[in-house]
């Protein structure tokens, strides 16, 4: 009976994870042919696809970590799968408001990609009990929803540069009657940037808390928060400039993409780290 | 037999088309002109700006009649003393060729711009004036019901009003792509000219506000009283253009109105938010260096023309597509129609049988089967209604089915009423509406007697 339950977890977490994959790849499939513009009913069917893969995509992290017996957001690979979970739902939750369902064509193959190398290319938790600290779970949690927000202002930034793009070049037809308008993209990427910085303010505070209490210094955690600085500098700047000089558009879409690229810099140091200690770990075991 | 008479943009000019055209007001007068006529069985009145026409059944005997009574009833409309004078300019069409006319000018395959999508409202507003004053009442009807779905076919399986044909189309339709929609967003028209009218109506559509600031601000005011718009003086241009999102430039001057320098220290008033020029004035009113600022789109004519060129190409492409659909939906209306022509023998057959069975069944019931009980008598009826039933059915299938296919079923349909000495039983074609519900109506009045 008992060995019955044991097996029942890793059966649900790996229904859950077909399920949520095979979901996300639909999704991939029908945002590609809107695009392609094969399937014009996909742009209804495309994100309500979405829709579905973000609950099943929760339960899959919440009935995976049980299996697993660590905390969802322990190693980068799994925090990413987080993370892409959370701009789904977010997209999920503004797409209509925004106008921007063409937004899940990045947001969808993010979710499926994260969601599979959380599975076949995790290198394991790195939980380090020096470490540990009562401000950990406010700092990761604060920035997995502003890395999630800051992921879909960038999405919105390309669109908005591809739509800009054609539209000086005068190239009227293809995709760009499939991108969404010109100020429904700025509007959009506006918004996630203004929901996305309070909470990478907080990320970075707690995190250089973080760091003097556990006496961090090492030459990653330097770099880590250098770029961390960096990322929040060019998003507050883009937030800045467009209040008071009235940057948009173009400039505050480069601006976006810039701030994203020290974000995602940031998120690559963490997987270094992570992979590192998977490998001195197997290093001693050995 | 469905017949077509009318004139259209190919055939006749403006001057003759707006003389025979009717509104709201002369529509029910001409219909009931029209109806009133012996030789028309059904008929409808399409009035279009680009388009007239009389669709109407006539028995196939009377059909010279009928086209006839339609030219004289179109002169009377037109005020013309002889119908001769209409004749240059009329054509005409009858059997499949008028079902398949039908059918290309609701699918909008006969419109001047291809694809339009107003046509089909024209036509079902004729249906329903048509149906209001009780000139359709069968199988016209029904041809102008299945031409809206040849119509929604067309529109929905290919994509024949895809794009946009015109320039005021192309310049919403650039505002939308820019904007997403014009509720928030305010319109400024400089120049008052016909062309900058045109697209300011389609632009000022749902926008929040229409401002036009014209040299002449009387003419520009008489434009914005005729628009319920606002007219502005020619020396505010440039604090009009902060609150403007759209500008639409139409004047006739000879050098650029709008420079580059300008429009910097407008973009700079503005904050930077998106500003649109529709450039529509030869030569151009708006410096073509002003597209290359941040946030300012400038389109004009030529690019306009070019994506209505686009537009009308691409809708072009679909026409064999639409064809194929209207010519599968005439089919199938055509040999709908040629199994309604041998309705009545089959009718007939179905009654004579009925007649002869249940009236030796009456005789009987009444001699010496008059000790059975009612349930008994009920039995025997149900009996005698599906042996009947099973009987003709092969009959009527094989007869409607060579109709529909097109052989001359004419020949089986005379054997079969001198067979059954049909003759007497008359049965008017195009009243019984579907073949299969005559079929069950006639079985069902006729089980209905005995049972009772």
């Amino acid at each position: 009976m008992e060995h019955d339950r044991a097996s029942v977890k890793p059966f649900l977490a790996d229904l859950l994870f077909g399920t949520t994959a095979g979901v996300y790849l639909a999704a991939c499939l029908l945002f590609a042919a809107y695009l392609l513009g094969k399937a014009e009913r996909a742009f209804t069917w495309a994100p309500r696809l979405v829709a579905v893969g973000v609950p099943l995509h929760a339960a899959q992290i919440v009935v995976s970590s049980l299996v697993l017996h660590v905390c969802p957001v322990g190693g980068i690979h799994f925090a990413m799968s987080v993370v892409s979970m959370l701009a789904a739902s977010v997209y999920v939750a503004v797409y209509r408001r925004f106008r921007i369902q063409v937004v899940g064509a990045f947001v969808a193959p993010m979710a499926l990609t994260f969601l599979l190398a959380s599975r076949f290319v995790a290198v394991g938790p790195s939980d380090v009990p020096h470490l540990r600290s009562a401000i950990l779970p406010f700092h990761v949690a604060a920035n997995l929803i502003g890395v999630a927000l800051f992921t879909l202002a960038f999405a919105a930034a390309v669109a908005y540069l591809i739509q800009e793009r054609r539209l000086k070049q005068k190239q009227l037809g293809g995709l760009m009657q499939r991108l969404p308008p010109l100020d429904a993209l700025d509007r959009a990427e506006h918004g996630f940037l203004v929901a996305g910085f309070p909470l990478m303010t907080i990320g970075i505070l707690t995190g250089t808390l973080w760091a003097r209490e556990v006496e961090a210094g090492g030459a990653a955690e330097i770099a880590r928060a250098g770029f961390s600085y960096v990322s929040w500098t060019l998003f507050g700047g883009v937030l800045l400039l467009r209040a008071a000089a009235g940057w948009r558009g173009r400039r505050a879409a480069y601006g976006t993409i810039a701030g994203f690229g020290f974000a995602v810099l940031v998120l690559l140091l963490y997987l270094v780290r992570d992979a590192t200690a998977a490998a001195a770990v197997a290093l001693v075991g050995r | 037999m469905i017949i077509v008479v009318g004139l259209s943009h190919k055939t006749a000019p403006v001057e003759v088309r707006e003389r025979l055209s009717a509104g709201a007001e002369a529509l029910p007068v001409v219909l009931s002109r029209l109806a009133a006529r012996s030789e028309l069985q059904e008929v409808m009145f399409l009035s279009t700006c680009n388009r007239v026409e009389v669709v109407a059944l006539a028995s196939d005997q009377r059909v010279e009649p009928a086209m006839r009574a339609i030219r004289e009833e179109l002169a009377h409309h037109g005020g013309l003393a002889r119908d001769a004078d209409l004749a240059p300019y009329l054509y005409d069409k009858q059997g499949d060729e008028a079902v398949t006319h039908t059918f290309r000018v609701a699918a909008s395959l006969e419109s001047m711009v291809l694809g339009e999508p107003q046509i089909l409202g024209q036509v079902k507003e004729a249906y329903d004036a048509a149906l209001a004053a009780g000139a359709l009442k069968g199988m016209l009807g029904r041809c102008v019901n299945k031409a809206f779905t040849v119509a929604k076919r067309v529109r929905t399986e290919t994509a024949i009003g895809a794009g946009t044909v015109s320039i005021a189309s192309v310049a919403v339709d650039l505002a939308k792509r820019i904007f997403g929609d014009l509720e928030n967003h305010s319109v400024l028209l400089l120049g008052a000219g016909e062309m900058a009218e045109a697209a300011a109506k389609s632009l000022s559509k749902g926008a929040r506000a229409v401002r036009i600031c014209n040299r002449s601000f009387d003419r520009g005011a008489a434009l914005a009283a005729a628009m319920h718009a606002s007219a502005t003086p020619w020396d505010q241009l440039e604090q009009e253009m902060v609150q403007a999102d759209v500008v639409v430039a139409s004047t006739s001057s000879r050098t650029p109105i709008v420079t580059r320098d300008m429009v910097k220290r407008v973009m700079k008033a503005r904050r930077g938010r998106t500003l649109f020029f529709v450039d529509i004035a030869v030569p151009r009113n708006v410096d073509p260096t002003v597209h290359g600022l941040d946030n300012v789109f400038v389109f004009n004519v030529d690019d306009l023309e070019q994506e209505v060129a686009r537009g009308l190409e691409a809708r072009q492409a679909e026409l064999s597509s639409a064809e194929k659909i209207v010519k599968d939906e005439v089919d199938q209306f055509l040999s709908w129609t040629r199994g309604l022509q041998v309705q009545p023998t089959i009718v007939a057959l179905r009654t004579r049988a009925h007649a002869v069975l249940f009236g030796e069944l009456e005789r009987s019931l009444g001699g010496r089967l008059r000790h059975l009980p009612e349930g008994d008598r009920a039995s025997l009826s149900q009996m005698l209604e599906s042996a009947l039933g099973k009987l003709l059915h092969a009959p009527s299938s094989r007869l409607r089915t060579r109709a529909a296919e097109g052989d001359d079923a004419g020949e089986l349909a005379s054997a079969l009423r001198y067979l059954f000495d049909l003759k007497d039983i008359a049965c008017e074609i195009g009243e019984g509406g579907d073949p299969e519900e005559s079929e069950q109506g006639q079985d069902a009045s006729g089980g209905g007697t005995l049972a009772h």
